[in-house]
């Protein structure tokens, strides 16, 4: 279990009388991209909202890898899941900040080091030196993931007057410039056409194979799931119906059963 | 214009001038006199007469022009595109122009006592715009009782210099101390309100400190005000006619004439300083980290936390920041009255103080300032109009946001450009 950078033991989730998530249980490697399906409803988002402190596990654990050291995530509220265990994730409905531009949305990602740079604003308010060399850094970071993504041309616009599919993109690279251990991505090929699909999941492996970043994917594109996945976790109304390679899943009759129905 | 346009814009207009006619019939048409010690009702026919036939006419005017208008929308916007373009390209140089002209503007020579009096209240008002805005406009919190911190500056200023006697200079900065307190005391508790509810709790915050004030006798005096703050000196130099024995005073240490304006342009120029000092301060810190997570908070707080942006600490530099300025703001008006009392901070002033920030365009320096003339001004002209100038201040208000539904000045310019890399 050395090897795992994500825990999951009995995860319960309860809102009033429902059972959201029920014990649910898995692990994701390191280096690996981890898929989460399921029809509708079926406790995907729940299941990262938990993991990034956005909710409160009812009972349960949830344990990242972190330098070789094991850190309990629910002991991390809000942003500190982000700030100190360093789980970064993307929304459904994307989350940009649209009236600040693209390089801005970027810088923000940056928030804590630069802060801690700009002698929590005292050093940048006399232009420090050594803040002026950590922002420039910063840009630099910056550039290089918008290069990745082919948007440093458009790096001064406004971020919410971007296509719909680079912002997709926008707010995973956004994401990586924490730092991330575990980057959490909810669908993010929604809404997307076949060719910025192809792009995405190009995306995804490059982040995967050059940075190290263990990956979960909540998706229902199954082009991307099935093209990318190195594990799949099957979800049905919060319980794990299967768990396995992206070929195995496809052929298991649990869940063809929760996505098609039985044959009488 | 077809016939049935026509028919509609009469129709319009003239249920235009019957509801006109029920709102002002009895509000100005029945008017009570005193006779004899006797109230007399005294009907005023004909003013209502004119008012509903101006109502009528006038929607009749606006209809047609509107719909003239529609024709021509692409034009009639393309004006006001080019002054946010003008304003947007020559913005340096206007900022520039506006600073050099308010330095010599004591020395025009239509600057009276009436004009610079008028100029030191606009000077507060778009410092106190300033200050606003980090909290409005940048993070956007929005905070209804903004006048609370111009009530705690000015109070505690009075209160240090009056029974400690310590100078002007150490008054203030610990005036935006105590203020910055007080704004990170308000923040506490609304770190989780949002819109309307924050602007509720920040309205009665406001209410709060004023009833504090009014009724904490022992500490402010309550009604009667705090009388006999010292007036500020010249660095040690008193602006005094008749100074006591052995203290050098302003005119006599440069050998000048006493004049009453010497102290009226020393304020001047000192809100000047003021007020340009949180305008550079505000400019500096929009692009530093923390000035951009307040951006970012206003755009969107989930997305913030999920960057690991701590919203709490945040939220609460903003609103220290923010109410820091005011406080500023607020020793300076206590120095400048020599008294102060808790009818100075009435709703009205956070209002007047929101509706600049609100009008000039949420975050925009300039805008602010071109608010403040506009608003700030318009009452100041038609103050022999007595109770008009509220309906004027109205007036400049629906007119703004008729034509400029953002505000003045509604572009935002990116913290920091690639292109400057390249």
């Amino acid at each position: 279990m050395r090897d795992n950078l994500l825990d999951v033991e009995n995860l319960s989730m309860r809102f009033g009388g429902l059972l959201a998530i029920d014990d649910l249980s898995f692990s994701a490697k390191k280096d690996n991209i981890t898929s989460i399906i399921g029809p509708n409803g079926a406790g995907k988002t729940t299941v990262f909202n938990c993991l990034t402190g956005f909710y409160k596990a009812t009972s349960g654990s949830m344990f990242l890898n972190k330098d070789n050291k094991k850190l309990d995530l629910k002991k991390f509220s809000d942003f500190k899941v982000a700030q100190k265990a360093g789980v970064a994730r993307t929304f459904q409905n994307i989350r940009l900040f649209p009236q600040m531009s693209v390089l801005e949305n970027m810088m923000v990602a940056q928030h804590n080091k630069l802060m801690i740079a700009s002698g929590f604003s005292i050093l940048g308010l006399v232009n420090a030196p050594s803040f002026l060399k950590k922002e420039k850094e910063a840009i630099e970071i910056s550039k290089y993931w918008l290069d990745i993504i082919n948007l440093t041309n458009r790096a001064d616009d406004n971020a919410g007057d971007l296509p719909y599919g680079d912002q997709r993109k926008l707010e995973i690279v956004r994401a990586m410039c924490i730092n991330p251990q575990l980057l959490c991505l909810d669908e993010p090929a929604a809404g997307l056409n076949a060719k910025e699909s192809a792009e995405l999941n190009k995306l995804l492996l490059f982040i995967k194979n050059e940075k190290k970043t263990g990956i979960l994917l909540i998706e229902h594109d199954m082009s991307v799931v099935m093209g990318i996945s190195d594990h799949v976790v099957v979800l049905n109304y919060g319980k794990k119906i299967f768990e396995g390679t992206a070929k195995e899943t496809k052929n298991s009759p649990e869940v063809i059963e929760a996505y098609l129905g039985t044959e009488d | 214009m077809n016939k049935n346009f026509f028919q509609s814009s009469i129709k319009d207009s003239l249920f235009t001038g019957i509801v006109a006619l029920a709102l002002f019939g009895p509000i100005v048409g029945l008017r009570t006199v005193a006779v004899n010690e006797a109230l007399v009702v005294q009907p005023k026919w004909l003013v209502v007469g004119l008012i509903v036939l101006v109502c009528t006419v006038g929607r009749f005017l606006i209809n047609i022009y509107t719909f003239k208008k529609e024709q021509r929308r692409g034009e009639a916007s393309s004006i006001g595109k080019s002054i946010t373009n003008f304003l947007d390209t020559k913005g340096a140089q206007i900022a520039l122009g506006a600073v050099i002209f308010s330095v010599i503007f004591p020395f025009m020579p239509f600057a009276d006592r009436y004009w610079m009096d008028i100029a030191i209240m606009m000077m507060t008002y778009i410092m106190l715009g300033w200050g606003l805005n980090i909290v409005i406009g940048l993070a956007g919190l929005l905070d209804l009782g903004y006048v609370a911190f111009y009530a705690v500056g000015a109070y505690s200023y009075a209160l240090f210099a009056i029974h400690f006697g310590w100078s002007f200079w150490i008054c203030l900065p610990l005036a935006g101390l105590f203020a910055g307190l007080f704004g990170i005391l308000l923040g506490f508790p609304v770190l989780r309100l949002r819109g309307d509810y924050l602007a509720i709790v920040t309205l009665a915050f406001g209410e709060m400190i004023r009833i504090l004030l009014l009724n904490w006798y022992d500490l402010t005096k309550g009604p009667d005000g705090l009388t006999g703050i010292p007036r500020p000196s010249f660095f040690g130099l008193p602006f005094k006619r008749y100074p006591d024995e052995g203290v050098e005073t302003f005119h006599t240490f440069f050998g000048l004439e006493y004049s009453p304006m010497q102290r009226i342009i020393f304020l001047y120029y000192l809100i000047l300083i003021l007020a340009l000092i949180t305008n550079f301060f505000t400019i500096k810190i929009r692009k530093l980290p923390v000035g951009r997570a307040w951006e970012a908070l206003r755009e969107d707080e989930i997305a913030c936390k999920s960057l690991g942006v701590n919203p709490r600490n945040t939220k609460l530099t903003a609103f220290a920041v923010g109410a820091m300025f005011g406080g500023f703001a607020g020793s300076f008006f206590a120095t400048r009255q020599a008294f102060i009392s808790p009818e100075s901070f009435t709703f009205i002033e956070s209002a007047i103080i929101v509706a600049i920030v609100v009008l000039g365009g949420m975050g925009s320096q300039t805008g602010v300032v071109l608010s403040t003339i506009f608003l700030i001004g318009l009452i100041e002209v038609f103050r022999d109009f007595e109770s008009y100038r509220m309906v004027a201040f109205g007036g400049a208000m629906v007119l703004i946001m008729v034509f400029r539904p953002k505000g003045i000045l509604a572009t935002r310019k990116p913290t920091i450009t690639m292109r400057k890399e390249k």
